[in-house]
């Protein structure tokens, strides 16, 4: 049970040990582990098929891990649904596409979780909602559907809605990858703002300049591994792994 | 000219025109040539018919029916019928397709592979023989002494027969409302937002509201009952006959379950074609949000597998409604074997065929019209952005 495990108790907030995943026989991660505290931010990059989602994915249970342990907030994520439901109301995701629900107004879309999963009162969820909607600076949009916004305010409004549970941590699934350019920017600016203000977070992002501006540590994964991790400082500029330096050139376009 | 002839709109035009005035000439030749047929046989044409009493019987009929009433009434108790049966028929259809959809997405293999043999054996066989075979199943059950029973219902060759309760039709028509009202409660209580209370504790006042509804049912029923006799009317053997209760003949029986059957084979591929269009993206948001398997199936899965559905569905039902016209096969009095007793007994063939194209079109324009309007009230708003 959750109970014995609040939110505030000490430890990491996530701690991944010597995690296995496997697709049939494929494996898509490999021993993989990660302490992040709480409070920190956390940018996970690296090459396409590396297991950047597939990590993140496995700490919120929306892919089963086939080895090693997952604890968040001091609760072990296993087969427990008790464990499962109480992690996910303190973990926020954000998907790279929005995942919106379309049949539902973006106010509906923020209130539906806190009344039903925390079972707040109408009234206060939809004044958190508003709050949160101001916070993205889209407080205007609240009676419109998601396929009546662009892609940047779905993707604040998705934002949001996560938000609006309260949740502990915030897991970024490439936020800005389905994007235009000038709309990568309004989002990106959001994220940094909740970063500044204390929200663990981990990030799946190719934007290094986000990396470097927010992140405390920097994850490069390859291969289904955490091939290195380090400071931004030290990430962008001394790594000495070879596989590093060849993505950070394709990314950074040297 | 040439210029003129190389103009889409023109092209257009020219081609509707064409096709427009092909099918006016053959209509204008098939009146022609009918009332010069018509003529030599004797027989007068008009609708002057439909005021003359038929001298026939029906063997299905929601109203009273005698040989002494008019045309015009009996196409209406057609039309009724087809309409009854037709309702019946969809209702069955969409409950079993949705069982059978269901089982055709659910995770457990087994109730996927009894799922797809369902829909590969009874898509795949022509609905007449269909209608034949349960028309066989039902009149090879045992005489009325010898009928299966059970929980008070019998099967018999004649029918089945079902207890009835002994009420007004008055009281009948209010309990049912009130039964409707049982359904329909919860559901209005779980959205409304007149209500404060979260959605998700509503659970109580939903319950109240169900059970309020159904108390008010049965209190009508109470209050309704017809003098000196019991509540439940149960069907019993008497001599060589059976008395009381509700008997379904065997032809409303067989067609029921026949369109019940076929269609919710074709209706299963529909409801699996909706929740696969679901996108994944929106439901592992809501997982992420913390809902519940539950919750994601209502407020999420269905809501949006209803939407992909419903266009699709409506063409199926039109579809299924003009199915009811197999009642001729096994002698239902549905509108179709009503117009075709009338062209059998009157010779009004024109005009009756005239009055069943008209009457189904009817039918069939409303009930396309309805989902129309239900397709538009619930499009989703703006540009879908498919992930
Ligand atoms: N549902 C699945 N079934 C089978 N294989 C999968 C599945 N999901 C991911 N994989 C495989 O696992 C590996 C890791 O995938 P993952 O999505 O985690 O990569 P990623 O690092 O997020 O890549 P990208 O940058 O393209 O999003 C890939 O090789 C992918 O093909
Ligand atoms: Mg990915």
């Amino acid at each position: 049970m959750i109970s014995g495990n609040s939110p505030r108790s000490s430890g990491p907030a996530v701690l991944i040990e010597n995690l296995d995943k496997y697709y049939g026989t494929f494996q898509a991660l490999r021993k993989v582990s990660l302490s992040v505290d709480r409070g920190e931010r956390i940018v996970v990059c690296g090459p396409s098929g590396s297991g950047k989602s597939t990590m993140i994915r496995c700490i919120n249970r929306l892919e089963q891990h086939n080895g090693g342990r997952i604890t968040v907030l001091g609760t072990e994520l296993n087969d427990d649904v008790g464990n499962i439901d109480g992690i996910r109301r303190e973990v926020g995701m954000v998907f790279q596409h929005f995942n919106l629900f379309p049949h539902m107004t973006v106010l509906e879309n923020c209130m539906l979780a806190p009344m039903i999963v925390r079972k707040v009162p109408r009234a206060d969820a939809e004044a958190t909602a508003r709050r949160y909607l101001e916070k993205v600076r889209i407080p205007e949009q609240a009676m419109k559907y998601p396929g009546q916004l662009s892609g940047g305010q779905q993707q604040r409004v998705a934002i949001a809605r996560a938000l609006c549970m309260q949740p502990e941590i915030m897991l970024f699934d490439e936020p800005t990858s389905a994007l235009d350019p000038e709309m990568i920017a309004e989002v990106l600016d959001v994220i940094v703002t909740l970063a500044s203000e204390g929200m663990t977070m981990i990030c799946v992002t190719h934007e290094m300049g986000f990396a470097r501006r927010v992140a405390d540590r920097v994850i490069f994964m390859d291969g289904g591994e955490i091939v290195e991790q380090a400071p931004p400082d030290e990430f962008f500029t001394s790594s000495r792994n070879e596989r590093t330096r060849q993505f950070l050139s394709q990314v950074l376009g040297h | 000219m040439v210029s003129l002839l190389r103009n889409q709109k023109v092209r257009n035009a020219l081609l509707q025109i064409l096709y427009v005035g092909s099918i006016a000439a053959m209509v204008l030749a098939g009146i022609v040539i009918a009332r010069q047929n018509l003529a030599a046989q004797g027989i007068t044409s008009g609708f002057d018919f439909l005021f003359k009493s038929t001298g026939w019987d029906l063997n299905f009929s929601l109203l009273p029916a005698t040989a002494n009433d008019p045309y015009w009434w009996y196409f209406l108790i057609g039309i009724i019928n087809t309409l009854f049966l037709g309702t019946v028929g969809l209702t069955l259809a969409t409950i079993v397709g949705t069982i059978v959809g269901l089982a055709r997405t659910s995770s457990n293999e087994l109730a996927r592979l009894l799922g797809r043999t369902y829909v590969d054996i009874f898509r795949n066989i022509p609905l007449i023989l269909q209608v034949f075979f349960w028309y066989a199943v039902i009149t090879h059950l045992p005489t009325p002494r010898a009928a299966h029973e059970g929980w008070g219902f019998l099967l018999t060759s004649r029918g089945l027969y079902i207890p009835f309760p002994n009420v007004s039709s008055a009281a009948l028509a209010a309990a049912t409302l009130a039964v409707i009202a049982a359904i329909a409660l919860p559901i209005w209580l779980g959205r409304t937002s007149r209500l404060s209370l979260p959605v998700g504790q509503r659970g109580g006042i939903q319950l109240a509201g169900t059970a309020a509804a159904l108390a008010c049912a049965a209190i009508i029923l109470v209050a309704g009952r017809l003098a000196d006799s019991p509540l439940l009317d149960f069907p019993a053997l008497q001599g060589l006959n059976l008395r009381g209760g509700l008997r379904i003949p065997p032809e409303f029986a067989t067609l029921a379950i026949a369109i019940a059957i076929y269609g919710g084979s074709y209706i299963a591929e529909i409801v699996r074609g909706g929740f696969k269009a679901v996108g994944k993206g929106q439901v592992e948001a809501a997982l992420s949000l913390g809902l519940g398997p539950w919750r994601v199936f209502m407020l999420v899965r269905l809501p949006l597998a209803l939407r992909a559905m419903l266009p699709i569905l409506a063409n199926q039902y039109v579809w299924l409604m003009k199915a009811t016209t197999m009642g001729i096969a096994v002698g239902f009095t549905d509108f179709f074997m009503i117009v075709a007793l009338t062209i059998n007994h009157s010779g009004q063939t024109i005009e009756a065929i005239g009055i069943l194209m008209a009457g189904f079109l009817v039918i069939n324009l409303s009930l396309a019209a309805i989902f129309n309007r239900i397709n538009k009230a619930i499009a989703l708003k703006g540009n879908q952005l498919r992930a």
